[in-house]
């Protein structure tokens, strides 16, 4: 499990729905949508202190900066390491919050012609990260 | 229902612990006791039956009396109505597993309760051997057998299933939930099982030292509200294997196996028969309607 630590920096609420914004330092601001509401978690209210996680086969890696994805959250990076495997591989991506693990198809890793020391972006949605207190 | 306010100063290996517990039980409630050695559960149980005396208490049953230290009310376990299975089965091995049921049987008692219990835990077949011919998890279902005749309206069971592998397990936990409502039982059950705790109580008390820590719905007390994933779940991992540069964790929740993809950081405290939280957002699991 990738896990950052941050605070809670703004809250938008929708019946039992929130898009809860948690920034980690001063360029890096992770979005995440909860089944919850303030009323529902007592964490949710800004500057809790919370821990941003998400699994690693859910983060999306791209070798350019587009802005047409409905991807929200992204971290460049640069790839420290890769350690293949015959379906899947492990990337470790060094951003500039520490180091994020993801698992992608070793096919993609080829067809990107991704290498340590490559350039990339971490992206992970919104809907696949959970806070924790 | 059973309403219980026990104190008892008990000798441990660590010195002496005040035992200082209050119970209550709705009638038809399954409840659980739970805790690490030592922290009283067996006690508990043990006062409610009558085998062990309390310094100071009152127990009461359904406006029954059982105890009241003040007024010196002491009913003995007989008297109490009460079945008590153990860990260790504790049937007689020179009587076979109809005579160990028969042998339970007040003066007096109708006899076809007997007949009833082996068609309801399933012994027909095996009313006849003795039980050292018969597995752990047949012993234990002439044990829980054995408890009802009498017909309780309290059955206690102190670790009844840990002796037992894991299928095994599974049965005897729907074999007790059986006749916990066949026969309207109020259950109270010591376990440290906690896929057992969350399938079968409806209530759980937690014992530290000689008292109740918290108490409440298991899987409230189980499961990590500190966490915002809403699809959580409580298991134990049964397998972890290593597969190109992930593990593939087994985990068994309730009857259900699932497999989760982790991480070597995950898995490095990990060992099978671990407890863990199984956590996925809300978003993630799909439903499929079953059936037409």
């Amino acid at each position: 499990m990738n896990t950052f630590s941050g605070h809670i920096s703004d809250i938008q609420v929708n019946e039992s729905l929130s898009m809860v914004s948690i920034r980690i330092n001063e360029h890096i601001v992770f979005k995440t949508i909860l089944v919850e509401t303030p009323e529902t978690a007592s964490y949710l209210k800004n500057g809790s202190i919370v821990d941003v996680l998400f699994k690693e086969t859910e983060v999306i890696i791209s070798t350019e900066d587009t802005l047409l994805i409905s991807v929200q959250n992204k971290i460049k990076g640069t790839i420290k390491k890769i350690k293949r495997g015959v379906l899947l591989s492990r990337l470790i991506v060094t951003t500039e919050i520490g180091d994020i693990v993801a698992i992608i198809a070793t096919e993609a890793l080829d067809t990107l012609l991704l290498k340590e020391n490559s350039t990339v972006i971490a992206m992970i949605k919104v809907n696949e990260i959970m806070l924790s207190r | 229902m059973i309403e219980a306010d026990i104190h008892k100063t008990l000798s441990t290996a660590n010195g002496k612990m005040l035992l200082d517990i209050q119970l209550s039980i709705e009638k038809g409630e399954f409840v659980t006791l739970y805790g690490s050695s030592g922290a009283g559960k067996t006690s508990t149980l043990r006062i409610l039956a009558g085998l062990l005396s309390a310094d100071e208490g009152k127990i009461a049953v359904d406006n029954t009396i059982w105890l009241d230290t003040v007024k010196k009310i002491n009913y003995t376990p007989q008297q109490r109505k009460i079945g008590y299975v153990f860990q260790d089965y504790a049937l007689f091995p020179n009587m076979t597993v109809r005579k160990n049921l028969e042998f339970a049987l007040e003066k007096g008692q109708d006899k076809s309760i007997i007949e009833e219990l082996i068609t309801i835990v399933e012994l027909k077949e095996l009313e006849n051997r003795k039980p050292k011919t018969l597995s752990g998890g047949q012993q234990q279902r002439v044990a829980l057998a054995r408890a009802l005749v009498r017909k309780p309206k309290v059955l206690l069971l102190d670790e009844p299933l840990s002796a037992l592998d894991i299928t095994m397990r599974a049965k005897l936990q729907d074999y007790i939930l059986k006749v916990h409502r066949e026969y309207e039982l109020t259950t109270i059950l010591v376990s440290h099982d906690i896929g057992e705790i969350i399938k079968m109580s409806d209530k759980i008390y937690c014992l530290e030292d000689g008292k109740i820590d918290k108490e409440g719905n298991p899987i409230s007390i189980f499961t990590n509200d500190k966490l915002s994933g809403k699809f959580q779940f409580t298991g134990e991992v049964i397998a972890i294997k290593q597969e190109e540069v992930v593990y593939i964790v087994t985990v068994l929740i309730g009857n259900n196996v699932v497999k989760i993809i982790a991480q070597e950081s995950e898995i490095i405290n990990l060992g099978i028969g671990d407890k863990v939280v199984v956590a996925s957002k809300a978003f993630n699991p799909v439903l499929l309607k079953i059936g037409k």
